[in-house]
């Protein structure tokens, strides 16, 4: 009894995502297991939905879990649900190994990261949207007006052209000195 | 035209074999004794499998050899067949699709040693840092703080510790000849094909049918022996008989699936007025179990067919049925089980404290009522299955019961450690909750299990909304320590 009976991805499938993400083959076969695994419940439907995503236990406790799925779904996906292919180009991102491709940059996980808070996508964090994110991660910890003034010092600081917003390039100099790359790769074993 | 005297001794050729055959499985079930032919066969099978595996990875190497893969295949693990009957601990690093670099359990104290990456990370941009005279807190908030839940997340999406112990293990080392198992059903060779359709032919057609009749014959002896036992008047000898009628029931049901049993630390074996506790795999756990030992079951009355057997059973020992409506009081039930414990000849209780069926690679929360008993003395049994010749965990919510057992019984075989732990009893000022971790540690550890604190009852359940407001308050104090 192995797990559940797939169907297989179509060869010619198989290898342009692998062309176009950098998974080897064998990586790749795993990966659509584990997609179908997730979709179990509309087996033939093709597609992950936010909610079966979010089915994952560790996902929906995880504070930034809900964000990350919306990033995800809104991002990389259309229509409110995702494609085998969608899914692999946005996992691609963080795999570890030489860049066959050019997904598994730093820049691109910088701006992966950057889209977790921007998600009026105008390419500027404002105060709402870092209110947003420190509400998700602290909870009830920490008074509204406590959350107000970190998020007004945190802007005072990294604005270094006064329009009181973080862009891109802000945020990327003050992650310069974290090893974002490293810190978000991650190892797809075969 | 075949005469009636032709057709009654083509009968009787058919049957005296079965009737050599059950005589013969009775004897050795009896006696306890084995002739020693699984083992042979199982042996005989490890090295088939070998050989084709080999030919499989041969192919392999050759298609991949233009493709760029990050690591070299893994090498095949030195000649299993001179393993034996050891379970194979390769296939362990196969499990995780996404090597975990850093910790991922979000609810482990590990967050310590995240808390320390970011101090490290974050000396070098002090000049950030807002020395604060004024405000009531030194919390300070950098955009990288998303980085870990961040990667956290994807990590799960990629492979969640929680679904893969509801799943069965994943494509073994050796590949085992039953397409159940192959993750695809790829066409390797026509060597390996003809192997594979070899072994169809054996198991549907000759291993099937030969178990199906040692079941019948098991059905037979339960209900004959309980017919039997109505009869017996005296208590004593009529509990006695009850013993070592359900071994040999059991005995004869376990070469139903063909089981071959490893049982370790006979010494620990379970003993009257106890509570035996194990980790649970599939409903075949109560057959290996009992095949050594006899015990008490407890559990909701049922109707239909298995109330029947309910029933039956209870002829032959002290089973805890209940009616449905008490069972839901939990005292009641506790109290239950202490009567019975305290009268001295009762058989020890058996109870899977997991509540479901998990898949043999981790165990997992122990529901702390039958810990609550604080009289009993508990036995802790690990039950280790050796995948090689069948995956014996039961998916519930994918096959049913019958359907499992039917793909129970087209397997090779099962094979099974089963390892007796010494008893335990709950310590001073120990809660049951500690207790029943306590318990739970040493079968991991026995059994060389994963050690998981999540709930069985995940598997069909959403986890508690307090697990997340913990993980926030996690991250405010690793906040305010910065």
């Amino acid at each position: 009894m192995g797990a559940s009976k797939s169907t297989l991805l179509p060869l010619e499938e198989e290898q342009s995502i692998c062309s176009e993400t950098g998974f080897t083959s064998k990586q790749l076969r795993r990966l659509y297991i584990r997609f179908q695994e997730l979709g179990k419940r509309n087996p033939t439907c093709g597609y992950l939905t936010r909610e079966e995503l979010l089915d994952i236990r560790e996902v929906s406790l995880n504070p930034l879990g809900q964000r990350l799925v919306d990033v995800i779904i809104e991002d990389y996906g259309e229509a409110n649900k995702i494609n085998f292919k969608q899914f692999a180009t946005v996992l691609a991102q963080f795999r570890r190994g030489k860049s066959i491709t050019d997904l598994n940059t730093k820049e691109k996980k910088l701006l992966f990261l950057f889209s977790i808070y921007d998600r009026n996508h105008d390419s500027k964090i404002d105060r709402h949207e870092l209110l947003g994110i420190l509400k998700m991660m602290v909870g009830g910890n920490i008074h509204d007006e406590q959350i107000a003034t970190i998020a007004d010092h945190t802007i005072e600081e990294l604005d270094s052209d006064g329009d009181l917003t973080i862009t891109f390039e802000e945020f990327c100099k003050t992650l310069a000195k974290i090893d974002v790359d490293e810190k978000m790769s991650m190892k797809f074993l075969n | 035209m075949i005469t009636t005297a032709q057709v009654f001794t083509i009968i009787s050729i058919i049957c005296a074999p079965m009737v050599g055959i059950a005589a013969l499985v009775l004897t050795l079930a009896a006696l306890n004794l084995s002739l020693g032919i699984r083992r042979l066969y199982v042996q005989l099978l490890a090295l088939i499998f070998d050989y084709a595996t080999k030919i499989k990875r041969d192919k392999e190497i050759s298609i991949d050899s233009n493709g760029s893969s990050d690591e070299p295949p893994t090498p095949l693990p030195p000649s299993t067949a001179k393993n034996k009957l050891a379970p194979t601990l390769e296939k362990k690093n196969e499990d995780n699709p996404v090597e975990v670099t850093s910790t991922t359990q979000l609810l482990n104290d590990c967050k310590d040693e995240i808390n320390n990456e970011n101090e490290s990370d974050s000396l070098p941009i002090q000049e950030q840092k807002v020395s604060r005279a004024s405000s009531q807190s030194d919390i300070q908030f950098k955009l990288g703080d998303i980085i870990d839940y961040t990667r956290q997340g994807l990590e799960a999406i990629v492979d969640d510790d929680v679904t893969k112990r509801f799943t069965s293990a994943e494509e073994m080392v050796v590949w085992n000849l039953l397409t159940r198992t192959q993750q695809q059903h790829e066409y390797f060779s026509m060597r390996v094909t003809l192997l594979w359709f070899l072994g169809f032919c054996v198991r549907y057609f000759i291993l099937f049918p030969f178990r199906l009749f040692l079941f019948i014959l098991g059905v037979v002896w339960m209900l004959g022996s309980a017919v039997f036992l109505q009869y017996f008047p005296a208590k004593d000898a009529k509990l006695r008989f009850g013993f070592y009628i359900n071994i040999v029931l059991h005995r004869i049901l376990s070469r139903v699936f063909s089981a071959i049993i490893t049982i370790h630390n006979t010494e620990h074996r379970a003993k009257c007025g106890s509570i035996c506790v194990a980790n649970h795999t599939s409903p075949i756990d109560v057959i290996i179990l009992s095949t050594d030992n006899s015990f008490s079951m407890i559990g909701q009355q049922q109707g239909g067919f298995f109330g029947m057997v309910q029933r039956t059973l209870s002829q032959t020992a002290n089973h805890i049925w209940f009616e449905r409506s008490e069972a839901k009081d939990r005292h009641m039930v506790a109290e239950k089980m202490r009567e019975h414990i305290q009268a001295h000849n009762n058989l020890p209780i058996l109870i899977f404290p997991e509540g479901t069926c998990i898949n043999n690679t981790s165990v997992m929360m122990f529901k702390k009522g039958c810990f609550e008993i604080t009289e009993a003395t508990i036995y802790p049994v690990a039950i280790k299955y050796d995948n090689r010749f069948g995956d014996a965990f039961w998916n519930s919510t994918k096959h049913e019961l019958f359907q499992y057992l039917i793909l129970m019984m087209t397997s090779w075989a099962i094979v099974v450690d089963v390892y007796y732990l010494p008893p335990m009893t709950i310590e001073e000022g120990e809660t049951s909750v500690d207790f029943a971790r306590r318990v739970k540690a040493a079968i991991a550890k026995q059994g060389g299990f994963v050690d998981l604190e999540w709930d069985g009852g995940l598997k069909r359940a959403l986890p508690k909304a307090d697990y997340k407001a913990e993980e926030q308050r996690k991250f405010y104090e690793m906040l305010k320590t910065e």
